[in-house]
């Protein structure tokens, strides 16, 4: 029996541009908040309780953003934009300092990684000036750490997913790159330890949940591909999901790990069981490609909320599968 | 001279040994008397009887002797024997005497006597006779004289009592009648009679002593004629074909009792045998080469049991024709047979009168003999089977009947790839049903392994094994399966949303205006267009009346001519339901449109099918009452749609809860509680004449593409078909006895169409027509014809090679009766009142 199919519980308009970007912060006491960052270069911070955009920091001088995204330790927001640059902003006390700049070089459409290592210090991946390039900086000192540049040729690097192993091992690198190859990366080694095919176009987006080692990538056409890491860290593909529509440009999963969302070029949102990868629902309510899809980190798993950014500058607000015994 | 004093001493002995009997009333000269006629008898002799008087006595006056006791079973001096006496005396003499002799008495006797005490005795002892093999006795004794020493009417009379014994036993003692006494029980201590008899003269051959079947094959022909060859043959058949596997002695025995069958009852012997063995191998043992020696078991074997019946299993046909290639000699005949089975499979004429049953047992038979051909036998007959093939494929596939077209098919293809012309091969595209499957397993599995019964006692006791250890996998299996599947329990609570709305996208988007969606399917050649205009054209249709019906024809005439240049998914359906709905919305104007288009020139056959689709179901629709619930009030659609999807909201879930309680509440009134069903007018009633009429009357009017009456009988079925439906819907509408009259004056000139299909329309027109007519018109308009179609309808019902059409024409006479009944004791009832 399945049930109808659900509506959104409540949208954010206003935000004048694409949205490229979600980033949820709901963990403390504070007003939840949600980021998102526009193709305007506009970063809006949304308060969740009230349901309207608290502040908007024009970024990157009007370079579409990218990318945002907190640190847990700090209230430092991290954006990054088409100008080349990855900003650090201090939200202090109602403030918006730009404290740091980092200039890239990239002029792709790559999203950086976030790893925080230590309350005080993290890693950062991103694409460099060569396309097939990564460069891994640590904040907030900027020192390099390493550039990782694949020997075969792969075409430009389309995305990336910085994780930490439990193993002990140093922080490895998953990465996309255009001919639709997977690579998986050694930060400490600086050395290439698998590398797969998943598929023919370019791989779109990545993700990748850490505690069962198991990844899931998404390309230009009608299937997401996925994948495991056995235990010599080599990426065996696994199952293919075939979609109606072809295109996702970013996949998500949530943090107890149970769903997956992936953010349609048919402006829809899908859900799919991250276990089985099961089709479980398809959310529909925006009118162009949806861009962006985010989890919220609430505490209560209850309150737990899906976002989605389109291109028809709206975000979406979605409660699903969200009660702790999963009643629907 | 010697031995006639001898017999006269016999003769003086047992005469006054019956007038003892007869008169004395002294109970020992009783007792002396029954020992002297005994003494006679008994071989052990001790008695003061010589061999020569014993064997005058059985020949002479046994009979006599047995008749007289019978008739003085009810005497005194019976009575007054002891139980043992009675035993050893009385009952011994039939037992011990000539067999043949004391059947024939007994069946007498118990055929005259009236129910008695007296009765009950004979039958114990027919009894006892049958329990003590006599029977066996008795065929043995026939088969010892080699020469026939009694007279045939004898015979006639003792093979009648031998094989009729249930009959006449349950026709006096019914429903008293002993076990042993039925059919069943019978007949298989019959056979085994017969085995005996069979094994003494095996052994006696042995010994270099001839020995007479004749008598054995004719008790086995006269027992099968009479119907009971299943259970005789069941017993006998397995014995001998393990008999006959290693002993040459045996074979011969078989033989010889198989050619001395007469001629007369050889057919059921052999239909019997060849149901009852296991396989050819079996059956070529058993009757040797019967098929070359005698002219009708080839008869049988190669001509009736293969193309005159068609009621036995493929078994059957699997031994016989395997028989018949087993053995050198015997392959002629398998030519021969594989020629006549090929032509009566490509004869077309067999193809349009013959029932579907019995085509689709010639193509068994024809595909299993040709697989049993050799290479050399190929060589020959190839240009033959070829011809045969191509004719008969040709007939085949101009059948109506999907299954016989199917048959041909697969026929088709197997003998084409066995034939092997130049390594080309027939492949066609069909259905893979029960039927065609078996028919492509007739080619593969010709190697018949015969299921052995010397192995049979070892056999159960493998497949336990085996069963068991398949059980074993299996728990292991699910062992296997539940391990992993407690890791996925957790995932299946999480139930899936309705998913039914996420259909591929398309760039273009789909027309608003009716006008735009028809200027579309007529000139656009981008393919997502026209497939968006064709998906949103019927809904455009219903939901613009106005603008529907000022471009109704044209609409119309431009989706009949439409292709599906594009290879739209759905294109037939959506292009049927737009016209449908074009029909619904303008009726008049369009059914006239499509009517006369029906007959024009130019069209193909699908065009003109689809125009009758089109108008049976619009005429269907139109019918149907607007439902309350489809379009009047949404919010019960609603509801329906809620139900659907439980676990949604407390207004489900009320519902839920008062569904219940309603179940578990009995309603007093409930014809109040349910609203009575609203009255709507009937849409299709006053416009039945525009779909019907127009459709009757260019029929033979034949053009140059279209030939109703000649090759296109396809549409002519399908043509009448539907004009029964029109008939059909017209129940009740005023036009309803016009119509009735004008379909059966139509259909009464194709009534003995050679297609099953046309035939199968027109008894449904009959049908409709008996249904829908008012039965006072029936009576009044039809008069004059009613004779006519009840003896048509009469001859159909029995002797249509179609199944269906023979149970349409009972339908059709059943409603006619009842039809007239009904307006018969109307007229009564109205004609009392009055």
């Amino acid at each position: 029996m399945s049930l109808p199919a659900p509506h959104p519980i409540y949208t954010l308009r206003g935000a004048g541009g694409a949205l490229n970007t979600l980033h949820f912060r709901c963990h403390g006491e504070d007003p939840h908040l949600l980021f998102s960052g526009s193709g305007k270069g506009s970063i809006h911070i949304w308060n969740l309780n009230s349901r309207r955009a608290e502040k908007v920091v024009e970024a990157h001088s009007g370079s579409s953003v990218t990318w945002v995204s907190t640190l847990q330790s700090t209230d430092t927001l991290i954006s990054q934009g088409r100008d080349m640059q990855v900003c650090l902003w201090d939200l202090n006390e109602g403030r918006s300092e730009l404290l740091e700049s980092v200039w890239t070089g990239s002029v792709g459409f790559c999203q950086c990684s976030l790893l925080e290592t230590s309350p005080t210090n993290y890693l950062l991946a991103f694409a460099a000036q060569q396309t097939e390039e990564i460069k891994i900086i640590e904040l907030p000192s900027k020192n390099p750490v390493c550039t990782l540049t694949p020997k075969a040729k792969v075409g430009m690097v389309m995305c990336i997913k910085l994780w930490k192993t439990n193993s002990g091992l140093g922080p490895l690198l998953l990465a996309g790159y255009e001919d639709g190859s997977l690579l998986l990366w050694d930060v400490t080694q600086r050395a290439k330890l698998s590398q797969v095919r998943a598929h023919p176009e370019p791989v779109m987006c990545l993700t990748f949940d850490p505690r069962r080692l198991r990844g899931i990538s998404g390309s230009s056409e009608k299937k997401l591909s996925s994948w495991t890491l056995d235990s010599q860290n080599n990426i065996q593909l696994q199952d293919d999901v075939t979609l109606v529509n072809p295109g996702v440009s970013q996949l998500c999963i949530r943090e107890d790990g149970r769903i997956l969302a992936s953010a349609g070029w048919d402006d829809r949102v899908r859900i799919f069981s991250w276990k089985t990868l099961r089709p479980l629902a398809v959310l529909q309510y925006h009118t162009d490609m949806v861009l962006s899809v985010a989890f919220s980190d609430h505490q209560d798993p209850r309150q737990r909320l899906l976002a989605a950014g389109s291109k028809d500058q709206r975000i979406s607000l979605w409660s699903i599968y969200n009660d702790g015994a999963g009643k629907g | 001279m010697e031995q006639g004093s001898m017999n006269a001493a016999v003769r003086l002995t047992v005469t006054q040994c019956f007038r003892t009997l007869a008169s004395s009333a002294d109970h020992k000269d009783v007792v002396a008397a029954l020992q002297t006629l005994n003494s006679h008898l008994d071989d052990a002799s001790q008695s003061n009887t010589t061999s020569a008087q014993r064997e005058e006595f059985r020949r002479v006056h046994y009979s006599r002797t047995l008749q007289f006791l019978v008739s003085n079973i009810h005497s005194d001096w019976l009575h007054s024997l002891s139980a043992a006496h009675r035993r050893d005396l009385w009952d011994d003499l039939f037992v011990k005497g000539p067999p043949d002799q004391a059947l024939l008495v007994l069946m007498d006797a118990i055929t005259e006597l009236r129910s008695s005490a007296g009765l009950d005795h004979l039958v114990s002892i027919t009894e006892r006779f049958l329990q003590s093999h006599r029977l066996a006795d008795l065929l043995w004794s026939y088969c010892l004289r080699s020469a026939p020493s009694d007279s045939p009417q004898l015979r006639e009379t003792l093979l009648g009592r031998i094989s009729a014994l249930p009959d006449i036993t349950a026709n006096k003692l019914h429903p008293n009648i002993r076990p042993l006494f039925l059919p069943q029980q019978y007949y298989s201590l019959l056979a085994t009679e017969m085995l005996t008899a069979l094994e003494r003269t095996c052994q006696t051959l042995r010994g270099g002593t001839d020995c007479s079947l004749s008598f054995l094959a004719q008790t086995l022909g006269k027992v099968c004629i009479q119907g009971h060859s299943g259970p005789v043959l069941a017993v006998m058949a397995p014995r001998l074909s393990v008999c006959t596997r290693s002993d040459m002695v045996w074979q011969r025995v078989c033989w010889k009792l198989l050619e001395n069958v007469p001629q007369r009852w050889m057919e059921v012997v052999l239909t019997g045998l060849v149901q009852a063995v296991s396989g050819p191998d079996a059956l070529s043992r058993v009757i040797g080469n019967l098929a070359l020696t005698n002219k009708t078991a080839q008869f049988i074997l190669t001509h009736k049991l293969l193309l005159l019946q068609y009621k036995y299993e493929t078994q059957v046909l699997k031994t016989i024709l395997g028989y018949l290639a087993a053995d050198r000699d015997r392959r002629p005949l398998l030519i021969q047979v594989v020629r006549s089975v090929s032509q009566a499979w490509a004869n077309p004429s067999a193809v349009k009168h013959t029932p579907v049953e019995q085509q689709l047992y010639v193509s068994k038979a024809f595909l299993l003999s040709v697989s049993l051909l050799k290479d050399s036998d190929l060589q020959e007959l190839r240009s033959d089977l070829l011809q045969c093939m191509l004719g008969g494929m040709q007939s085949h596939l101009d059948s109506s009947v999907v299954r016989i077209r199917n048959m041909g098919m697969v026929v088709g293809e197997c003998v084409s790839s066995h034939v092997d012309i130049n390594g080309t091969k027939l492949k066609f595209e069909y259905e893979k049903d029960e039927e065609t499957r078996e028919l492509l397993s007739l080619m593969t599995a010709n190697t018949c392994d015969e299921p052995e019964l010397v192995k049979g006692a070892d056999s159960p006791d493998d497949t336990g094994q085996t069963s068991t250890s398949a059980q074993e996998s299996v728990s292991q299996n699910k062992s296997d399966k539940t391990n992993p599947g407690s890791d996925l329990d957790s995932d299946d609570d999480l139930t899936p949303y309705d998913m039914s709305a996420d259909q591929k996208m398309s760039r273009a988007s789909s027309p608003r205006y009716l006008r735009d969606c028809l200027e579309n399917l007529i000139s656009s050649d981008d393919a997502e267009r026209v497939e968006l205009s064709l998906r949103v054209a019927e809904s455009l249709v219903r939901r613009n009346v106005f603008a529907a019906k000022e471009i109704s024809v044209q609409m119309t005439k431009v989706l009949l001519h439409m292709e599906d240049k594009f290879n739209t998914s759905g294109f037939l359906r959506l292009r049927q339901a737009t016209m449908v709905a074009l029909t619904v919305t303008d009726c008049v104007p369009v059914t006239q449109y499509l009517t006369t288009e029906f007959y024009s020139l130019n069209y193909s056959l699908r065009q003109r099918l689809d125009i009758l689709e089109v108008l049976a179901l619009a005429a269907q629709e139109l019918y149907t009452p607007i439902t309350d619930a489809k379009l009047l009030t949404p919010g019960a659609a609603a509801c329906t749609e809620l139900t659907r999807h439980p676990k949604n909201d407390p207004v489900h879930w009320r519902q839920a809860v008062e569904k219940r309680i309603q179940s578990k509440t009995k309603c007093i009134s409930k014809g109040a509680s349910q609203p009575a069903v609203k009255p709507c007018p009937n849409r299709y009633a006053p416009v039945a004449g525009y779909f019907f009429f127009p459709l009757l009357r260019n029929y033979d009017k034949p053009e140059v593409t279209f030939d109703l009456l000649g090759s296109d009988h396809l549409v002519l079925g399908r043509l009448i078909h539907t004009l029964g439906l029109f008939m059909h819907l017209a129940v009740n509408a005023p036009m309803a006895a016009q119509m009735g009259c004008a379909l059966l004056d139509f259909v009464w000139a194709v009534r003995y169409h050679a297609d099953q299909m046309v035939r199968r329309g027109v008894l449904f027109a009959v049908c409709s027509v008996f249904l829908s007519m008012p039965s006072q018109n029936i009576l009044l308009d039809l008069s004059d014809q009613l004779f006519e179609t009840r003896t048509w309808l009469a001859d159909v019902a029995e002797g249509d090679p179609d199944a269906d059409c023979r149970s349409l024409a009972m339908q059709s006479l059943v409603l006619l009766d009842k039809s007239l009944k009904k307006q018969l004791q109307d007229q009564q009832a109205q004609s009392l009142e009055s």
